[in-house]
């Protein structure tokens, strides 16, 4: 993917991730009373290379969103190192971000919640720009319709779209400043099966056009299997195992990923 | 009638009760936009919306209207005391008769309106544009020491009773309608900073103020253009309800003596003054306080029409009701 | 045992639901399945007498001996809970949070004229047999203190309290882990008497029910045997969900349904879902019956299976071109089938 001015060019992984823990402290219950702790992750580390689709498998409470929120610098780890195309971005102020931001963007799960309801769909698009700085120009027309959306939904409210309209939408915001990085979390969970066809059809076609590499997160192994040829299958804040997803796939290692394949039904398995 | 059922299928799909999850949407596409997909969020029952609106907008209007007026024209001068038209019955050039003084009572009502905007936005105004940005700022950094001293402060503020610190304001510097409204005002501060931290911690944990800091947006840009359209509705709110609060505390300053002073009129000391007459004319007392109530429902309903009709998500059901 | 005819929902005039008949005899798991604004679950809450405000049913639906639309407050409170009873998607706004789940689910029980200190014996029972670890402990826990599974067991239990003749269930894994959905669904296909399965997951319904009813626009568009109706659709909407719902390879494209569901009221008249249908001709303007497959259809390798519902008088000899409203058998309501 093009290196951005300023990048300098790099071969080594784009994402590297190395030893990361993140620790939130449940607040005070009461004056003087300590509260807790929560092991979000522990020691999790994990590489992708560019131009990879790499899958993030696991439930709720696993830690995948804890360590997507971590990729984008959006908290930052209690312990441990996350470095973007060679450049470490944890324990950075967010004007010191700028590589990243220019490069990752994050499509969310619920594009109900992750659009603004009262900006109109032209400002939601161009918000990354605004953002960073760069010029809008026509650029909000062109990303509309490369996610097939007509230009007359620029001057709409995300309300007044479906489901599957407001992901393209979500889609078309994150691809606006051209980023090398797509992370999606899980981008078609909220939406209903037949459109889901569509979203995940878009993504691929995005993918490939503009040479993304591209980091999935989803709950269901199946869905990551048609996406990505990497996974990262984690339970319970760590990673329980990793590697082509057609592999993991076929012979699961880890008993947790054997339970979670069990687990999803089938209609091929059941008929 | 399509409109009106959607509404219903709004509150269906998206109100929480246990519907057709996952997928609020009830579409997809490429390519086309939904035409005519009618509201799709959770609102009110409709028509009700409106006529509050309607109605608010009327009775501020009016006060408005009056005070305007009095500029121009009114009947007789208010502040003119004619012992010959001492306690003058309604009728005969004198609408609402006078007072004890010979004062054409319509004539002080529509300058007393005057005094009352006059009052109500000032003192709104200096709880909103100091009371907003403190508590915006103060829910964007909920564990921060800033938010902390904030909102000490404003609990200090809060639990000091306005009146006392109008009257001590006004003992200091005299009293008259500027004390009045500064203390007013100033005593509204933490009620303002109160309800934007709410406001602002339910939005700050949203996945588009996420979205927009994943966008490289910085935190003054998304108060500005996330936190502040967000709960604009719920300051607007606050607002007519702090209006209609600071009408009768201006009403009942001017009563005790520390708000307007005589001769001009205000419709707190029109009360004060029909005190004493209350048993044997009590329509001196009840035209200011027809006036007083009429403006605080006013405001009221006014604060409850905006909210909804600056909300993009209810526009079209209306557009289409 | 339960038996819906022409069941029919209006609000404002608008038909959200349309003319829906079905039976479900005592043991049957019969699923429903639809997409969001298909009119699934108002199906289920009209049965339940749950609809909102402003919304009405009309047509016939008996449970047993007892009607259940068109019949006051009063007589449908009685039936609920007891001889039917609901489990929904979200056990967290479902329960109430300040109460001890076990006290809820006695609650129930009490409700319906069972002695308190029975109930409460009855309750921890319950949360037993929906295979809560440590009942009796569990049962003096608040809901915010389980797990979302464990919650929707607790569901469960409230909704088995009174031994119902019919569970109706609406997206009740929806909201769960993966690992956790199989679980529950495990439990609740051993546990319920007879089920009424609402859901939008094909493969869920797969691997819980025996017959199928896809829903649509608020019609019910195709419904038989599961087996039949998945491996075999006719609807050219079955046929499309069936396809959409299997992942294809990596690198190869997913096949979708194109369009848009239409909002409520607005699905274009006839069939309903001519206006995103590849195979939509003139035809489809006027409104398909749902029907059974004419006899001289070969199906060679699939005879019907007579599957006889027990209690429930199969329509006799179904006549070609008839509407056979609350048949067992594979019935679609399209111009165009597939073969």
């Amino acid at each position: 993917m093009p290196s951005h001015a300023g990048t300098p060019p790099n071969d080594g992984p784009l994402i590297e991730v190395r030893g990361v823990s993140r620790v939130y402290r449940r607040p005070r219950s009461s004056f003087g009373r300590q509260g807790g702790v929560v092991h979000a992750l522990r020691d999790v580390s994990l590489t992708v290379q560019r131009g990879e689709r790499h899958g993030i498998v696991g439930e709720s409470g696993s830690g995948k969103s804890t360590l997507l929120r971590l990729l984008c610098a959006l908290d930052q780890p209690t312990a441990g190192s996350i470095r973007f195309d060679g450049r470490e971005i944890t324990g950075r102020p967010e004007r010191a971000l700028r590589f990243l931001r220019e490069n990752l963007q994050i499509v969310f799960q619920d594009p109900m919640s992750s659009l603004d309801p009262r900006m109109r769909v032209r400002d939601l698009v161009a918000e990354p720009l605004v953002g960073l700085g760069l010029p809008v120009g026509n650029r909000v027309a062109e990303l509309l319709d490369a996610v097939g959306l007509p230009a007359g939904a620029a001057g709409r409210y995300p309300h007044q779209f479906s489901g599957g309209q407001r992901q393209r939408i979500a889609i078309a915001r994150a691809l606006a400043p051209r980023p090398a990085v797509l992370v999606a979390d899980e981008p078609v969970s909220a939406l209903d099966v037949s459109v889901r066809g569509q979203i995940l059809n878009l993504l691929a076609d995005l993918v490939d056009e503009l040479g993304l590499t591209l980091v999935f997160v989803s709950h269901d192994l199946s869905v990551v299997r048609h996406v990505c040829e990497t996974v990262t299958v984690m339970s319970a804040g760590e990673i329980v195992e990793s590697g082509p997803v057609d592999d993991v796939w076929a012979a699961p290692a880890h008993p947790y990923t054997q339970a979670l394949l069990r687990a999803v039904p089938t209609l091929e398995g059941l008929l | 009638m399509t409109g009106r059922k959607a509404r219903w299928m709004t509150r269906w799909t998206t109100g929480g009760r246990p519907g057709d999850r996952p997928g609020e949407q009830p579409g997809e596409g490429r390519g086309d936009l939904p035409d005519d997909r009618p509201g799709r969020r959770p609102g009110r029952p409709g028509g009700r919306l409106n006529a509050g609106l309607l109605a608010g907008g009327a009775l501020v209007g009016l006060v408005a209207l009056a005070a305007v007026a009095s500029f121009f024209w009114t009947p007789h001068d208010p502040t003119l005391v004619d012992a010959a038209q001492r306690l003058r019955e309604p009728g005969g050039g004198y609408l609402l008769g006078a007072d004890k003084f010979g004062r054409d009572t319509f004539s002080q009502l529509m300058v007393g309106a005057r005094t009352t905007l006059y009052v109500g936005v000032v003192a709104v105004g200096i709880a909103a544009v100091l009371g907003a940005p403190l508590g915006v700022i103060a829910g964007m950094t909920p564990r921060g020491w800033l938010s902390e001293l904030i909102m000490r402060v404003n609990d200090l503020v809060f639990a000091f009773p306005a009146l006392l610190l109008a009257v001590m304001l006004g003992a200091v510097y005299g009293p008259g309608t500027l004390t009045a409204m500064i203390a007013i005002g100033v005593a509204t501060v933490p009620a303002f900073a109160r309800v934007a931290r709410a406001a602002t911690l339910q939005v700050m944990v949203t996945d588009y103020i996420l979205a927009a800091r994943a966008a490289g947006r910085r935190r003054p840009a998304i108060a500005v253009r996330h936190v502040l359209p967000n709960i604009a509705s719920v300051l607007i709110v606050q607002a007519s309800v702090s209006f209609a609060i600071a009408i009768l505390a201006e009403a009942a300053l001017s009563f005790l003596g520390f708000g307007t002073r005589p001769p001009i009129p205000s419709w707190g000391r029109m009360l004060q003054e029909s005190q004493e007459l209350l048993f044997s004319t009590p329509r001196l007392a009840l035209w200011p306080g027809l006036a007083i109530a009429l403006a605080v429902l006013g405001f009221n309903l006014l604060g409850d029409g905006l909210r909804d009709f600056l909300d993009p998500r209810l526009r079209r059901i209306r557009a289409e009701g | 045992m339960l038996k819906v005819e022409g069941l029919t929902v209006r609000a404002d005039g608008v038909e959200l639901v349309h003319d829906v008949s079905f039976s479900l005899a005592p043991g049957e798991r019969v699923g429903l399945i639809g997409e969001s604004g298909s009119g699934k679950s108002l199906t289920a809450l009209s049965l339940m007498g749950l609809l909102p405000e402003g919304v009405t049913a009309t047509g016939r639906a008996r449970l047993g001996g007892d009607d259940l639309l068109g019949v006051p407050e009063s007589r449908l409170k009685g039936l609920r809970g007891s001889r039917m009873s609901m489990v929904f998607q979200e056990p967290m706004t479902a329960l109430n949070p300040l109460m001890r789940v076990g006290a809820q689910v006695a609650e129930v029980m009490t409700l319906h004229g069972r002695p308190r200190g029975e109930a409460r014996e009855r309750a921890v029972e319950l949360l037993d047999r929906v295979r809560l670890p440590e009942p009796a402990r569990l049962a003096r826990a608040y809901p915010h203190q389980l797990s979302g599974g464990q919650r929707q067991r607790v569901m469960l239990a409230i909704a088995l309290a009174n031994g119902p003749g019919l569970l109706i269930c609406d997206e009740p894994t929806t909201a769960l882990d993966v690992t956790v959905q199989k679980q529950m669904l495990d439990l609740i296909s051993e546990v319920a008497p007879a089920l009424l399965f609402i859901t939008h997951d094909l493969a869920v319904v797969a691997s819980m029910c025996e017959r199928v009813l896809v829903m649509y626009g608020g019609r019910v568009v195709e419904s038989g045997p599961l087996r039949e109706v998945f491996t075999r659709p006719r609807h050219r909407y079955t046929q499309g969900l069936l396809a959409a719902s299997r992942l294809t390879p990596r690198g190869t494209r997913l096949p979708v349904i194109e369009g848009s569901v239409p909002a409520a009221g607005h699905f274009p008249g006839g069939c309903v879902f001519r206006n995103r249908c590849p195979h939509a001709t003139p035809t489809c303007e006027t409104e398909p019956q749902l029907t059974e497959p004419q006899l001289t259809d070969p199906a060679p390798g699939d005879p019907a299976p007579g599957d006889p519902a027990p209690g429930d008088p199969a329509p006799g000899e179904p006549t070609p071109g008839e509407p056979t409203p609350t048949g067992d058998r594979h019935a679609f309501a399209c111009w165009h089938p597939a073969e």
